[in-house]
C-alpha cells in the first residue's frame, strides 16, 4: 500500500505541494490528472525518494521513505517521466545491474527481463548501449527496469508516453497483472483516455493540491480490450510480442 | 497579422550578426553569474596558489639569469617562454573545438536556424576559444615573478605581448581544430561545417556492448561490476584512470633509472602520489557519471556506495604494493616495507579524500574535482613549508569530508 500523508514540497517561494494526501490500496491503480505545473511528476519525486519533502510523510508498504529508505525502496518501482541511464550500459547490462542491486534471484530476475524485453518490442536490441536507443526505447527500458521485481508500489510518471500501441497494449497488460497480484499503483498521465481505461480510481490535482478524486463508477466502464485505433494499428504493425 | 516577408540580404546579415554578438555577451554574464559565491573563493584561491608555486619556481631562475646576462635575457627568456605557452594554448583550443564539433555542440539545433557556415563557425569557435586563459594563470605567474629584474617598460610590452599572442593562439587553435574536426567529410553544395554538424552526435552505427552478468550478491559488488564497465566506456573516467595506471607505471620504472638510490626512491614516491592524485580524480569522475534519479529510487545505502568506490582504491594499492615489492629490488626488506605502508597508506588516504567528496557533493563531480584539487594543493604547499604537516592537512579532510557522508540520502539535485 503507499500511502502520502500531509506531503508538502516546495521550490524556493513556490509551493508544488501543498499538504497532498493520497492512498493507493494493494490492487489498485490510481490516476494522477492534472494541468501542466500542477504538481504531478513533483508528488512522485517525493514519493520515489527522488526529491525530499518539506513536510509530511510517504509509506510504501507501512515503512516511512525517509526513515527506513531501504527497506522502503525495496518494494518500490518508478518509472520516471524523463529516465535517467548509465548511457554507456547495455540494456541487458542495467536491468542485471538493478537486478544484482536489488539481491533478485538471477536465473528468475533474467528470465523475467527477457519476457518484458519480448513483450516490450526491445528484443534484438538489449546487448546495444542505451545511449543509441530513441525516446521511446528508454521509456520502455526505464518502465522494464520499474517492474523488474513485480514491486508492492510502483509509481509511473507518463511512464507510457513514447510507447507504440502494440507495446502500449502490453505494459498495460503489465499493469493490470501487477495490481492482480496486490501490487499499488500511482499512475501519472495527460491521457485521459489510458487513465478511463486502466485505473480504478483518478484524483486531479491542481496547484499542488488534491482537487478532486473520481471513482471509476463515476466515468463508467470503457469499453473492453484496444481501442478502433489500436486494433487497426496491430493489423498494420503487428504486436509486438514475437 | 502582417504576413511575413524576407528581410534584404544586407539587413538579414547584420541582424544576425548583431543577435551573435548579444548571444555571447548574455551567455558570458550569465555563466560569470552562476557561479556561486564559495566557487569563485575557490577558484580565486586555487588561481592564487598556483600563481604563487610559479612565481616561487620561476623566481630563482630569472634572478640567476638576470645575474649572470643582464635584464635583456630576462626579457629573451620571458619572450621564449611565451611562444611555448602559445603553443600549448592554441594546441588546447584546438583540441577542444575538434572534440566539440565531432561530439556535441552547445546550443539549439543550428542546421534549422538560417545562419551561415560562417556565422555559426565563428560563434562556435568563440566558445572554444575561452580555454586558451587556462596558460594565462602561469604566464602572469612568470610576469610577476619578473618584477624588478627586467624594465618596466619591458614588462609592460611584455604583458600586451601575452594577451596578443593568447588571442592569436585562441584563433589559430579554432581554425585548426575546425579543420580537424571536417576533414574528409564533404558532400556536393554543403559546407563542410553543416556536413560535420549534421553528424554530431549521430552514432555510424548500431555497436554492441555486451550482455548483463545476472548474478547475486552485495549491492556493492553490484555497484563495483557496473563502475568496471563504465570505466573503460565513458571517455572522461577512461582518460583520468589511464593518467593514473601512467603515472604509477612510471613510478614502477623509476627503480631502474640511473643515479643516486636517493633520486630513485624520492622519483618512484612521488610519482606514486601523483599517480594517487589522479586516481583520486579518477573516482570523482566515476561517481559523478551516476545518473541522480536512478540511484535515490533504489535500494542503495551510502556505505554500499562508499565500499563499492574504495573498493577500487584497496585492489590499486595491492596491484601497486606487489608492483614496487617487485621493482624495489635495491631496498632492503625493513625500507621496502616502510615505503610500501607510506604510499599504500597514502593512496588509500588520497582515494579516500576523493570518494568523500564525489559522494558528499554528488552530483556535483565538477565542485568534488576542484576541492579534491585545492585540498591536495594546499596539502603539498603545506607539507613543502613545513615537512610532514601536509599529511595533517590530507588527514583533516578526510574527516571533515566524511562528517557529511550521512547526509548523502539527503541530497538533492542541483
Amino acid at each position: 500500500m503507499l500511502r502520502v500523508i500531509d506531503l508538502t514540497r516546495r521550490y524556493a517561494a513556490l509551493t508544488a505541494l501543498d499538504e497532498v494526501s493520497i492512498e493507493v490500496r494493494p490492487g489498485e491503480i490510481v490516476g494522477l490528472l492534472g494541468a501542466n505545473g500542477a504538481g504531478k511528476s513533483t508528488l512522485l519525486r517525493v514519493a520515489a525518494g527522488v526529491l525530499p519533502p518539506d513536510g509530511g510523510a510517504v509509506e510504501i508498504d507501512g515503512l516511512d521513505l525517509w526513515r527506513a529508505p531501504l527497506a522502503a525502496k525495496r518494494r518500490l518501482g518508478y518509472a520516471a517521466e524523463e529516465p535517467a541511464f548509465y548511457e554507456e550500459l547495455s540494456a541487458e547490462e542495467y536491468l542485471a545491474f538493478i537486478a544484482g542491486l536489488r539481491g533478485l534471484d538471477p536465473v528468475a530476475a533474467r528470465e523475467h527481463a527477457q519476457q518484458l524485453f519480448r513483450r516490450l518490442g526491445l528484443e534484438g536490441r538489449t546487448d546495444e548501449p542505451v545511449q543509441q536507443f530513441s525516446h521511446g526505447m528508454r521509456k520502455k527500458l526505464s518502465f522494464a527496469a520499474a517492474v523488474l521485481h513485480r514491486p508492492a508500489v510502483l509509481l509511473c510518471d507518463e511512464a507510457l508516453e513514447g510507447f507504440d500501441a502494440g507495446s502500449a497494449l502490453e505494459a498495460k497488460a503489465e499493469l493490470r497483472a501487477l495490481a492482480e497480484a496486490g501490487s499499488a499503483i500511482l499512475f501519472s498521465s495527460h491521457v485521459t483516455e489510458t487513465v478511463e481505461r486502466l485505473c480504478h480510481r483518478a484524483v486531479l490535482l491542481h496547484r499542488g493540491r488534491v482537487a478532486r478524486v473520481l471513482e471509476r463508477s463515476a466515468w463508467g466502464a470503457p469499453a473492453a480490450g484496444p481501442s478502433m485505433l489500436e486494433r487497426e494499428f496491430l493489423a498494420v504493425a503487428g504486436p509486438p510480442a514475437t | 497579422m502582417t504576413p511575413f516577408r524576407d528581410p534584404s540580404a544586407d539587413a538579414e546579415a547584420g541582424g544576425r550578426h548583431r543577435a551573435f554578438r548579444e548571444l555571447e555577451r548574455r551567455l558570458m554574464r550569465r555563466r560569470i553569474s552562476q557561479l556561486d559565491p564559495w566557487l569563485r573563493v575557490e577558484l580565486i584561491a586555487l588561481a592564487l596558489l598556483i600563481g604563487a608555486f610559479l612565481f616561487w619556481q620561476v623566481r630563482v631562475p630569472l634572478d640567476g639569469l638576470h645575474h649572470h646576462a643582464g635584464p635583456v635575457a630576462v626579457v629573451r627568456a620571458l619572450g621564449a617562454a611565451w611562444l611555448a605557452l602559445a603553443l600549448i594554448g592554441a594546441v588546447a583550443v584546438a583540441v577542444r573545438h575538434r572534440r566539440s564539433l565531432r561530439v556535441a555542440v552547445a546550443g539549439p539545433i543550428w542546421l534549422a536556424l538560417p545562419v551561415t557556415p560562417e556565422d555559426l563557425g565563428r560563434h562556435l569557435a568563440w566558445e572554444s576559444r575561452g580555454h586558451v586563459l587556462w596558460v594565462a594563470l602561469p604566464g602572469l605567474g612568470a610576469l610577476i615573478a619578473a618584477i624588478g629584474l627586467a624594465p618596466a617598460g619591458g614588462l609592460a610590452l611584455l604583458g600586451a605581448a601575452l594577451a596578443g599572442l593568447l588571442a592569436l593562439a585562441a584563433r589559430a587553435g579554432t581554425a585548426v581544430g575546425e579543420r580537424l574536426a571536417t576533414h574528409g567529410v564533404g558532400r556536393a553544395g554543403v559546407h563542410p561545417l553543416f556536413v560535420r554538424l549534421g553528424e554530431t552526435g549521430v552514432a555510424a552505427g548500431r555497436r554492441r556492448v555486451g550482455r548483463g552478468r545476472w548474478e547475486r550478491g552485495p549491492a556493492w559488488r553490484a555497484l563495483w561490476r557496473k563502475d568496471f564497465a563504465i570505466a573503460w566506456r565513458r571517455p572522461g573516467v577512461r582518460t583520468s584512470l589511464l593518467v593514473a595506471l601512467s603515472l604509477w607505471a612510471l613510478s614502477l620504472s623509476a627503480w631502474s633509472l640511473a643515479g643516486e638510490p636517493a633520486l630513485r626512491h624520492f622519483a618512484a614516491f612521488a610519482l606514486t602520489l601523483v599517480g594517487a592524485a589522479a586516481f583520486a580524480e579518477a573516482l570523482v569522475v566515476l561517481s559523478g557519471s551516476d545518473p541522480f534519479a536512478t540511484l535515490r529510487t533504489l535500494p542503495l545505502g551510502v556505505g554500499s556506495l562508499w565500499i563499492a568506490r574504495f573498493a577500487w582504491a584497496v585492489l590499486a594499492v595491492g596491484v601497486l604494493s606487489v608492483g614496487h615489492g617487485l621493482a624495489a629490488r635495491e631496498l632492503t626488506p625493513q625500507a621496502l616495507r616502510l615505503f610500501l605502508v607510506w604510499t599504500g597508506g597514502a593512496t588509500l588516504g588520497i582515494a579516500a579524500l576523493g570518494v568523500n567528496y564525489g559522494v558528499t557533493l554528488f552530483p556535483r563531480a565538477d565542485a568534488a574535482q576542484r576541492l579534491l584539487g585545492l585540498s591536495l594543493g594546499l596539502a603539498v604547499a603545506a607539507s613543502v613549508m613545513i615537512p610532514l604537516s601536509g599529511w595533517i592537512v590530507l588527514l583533516s579532510a578526510i574527516l571533515h569530508s566524511a562528517r557529511r557522508l550521512p547526509y548523502w540520502s539527503r541530497l538533492e539535485e542541483t
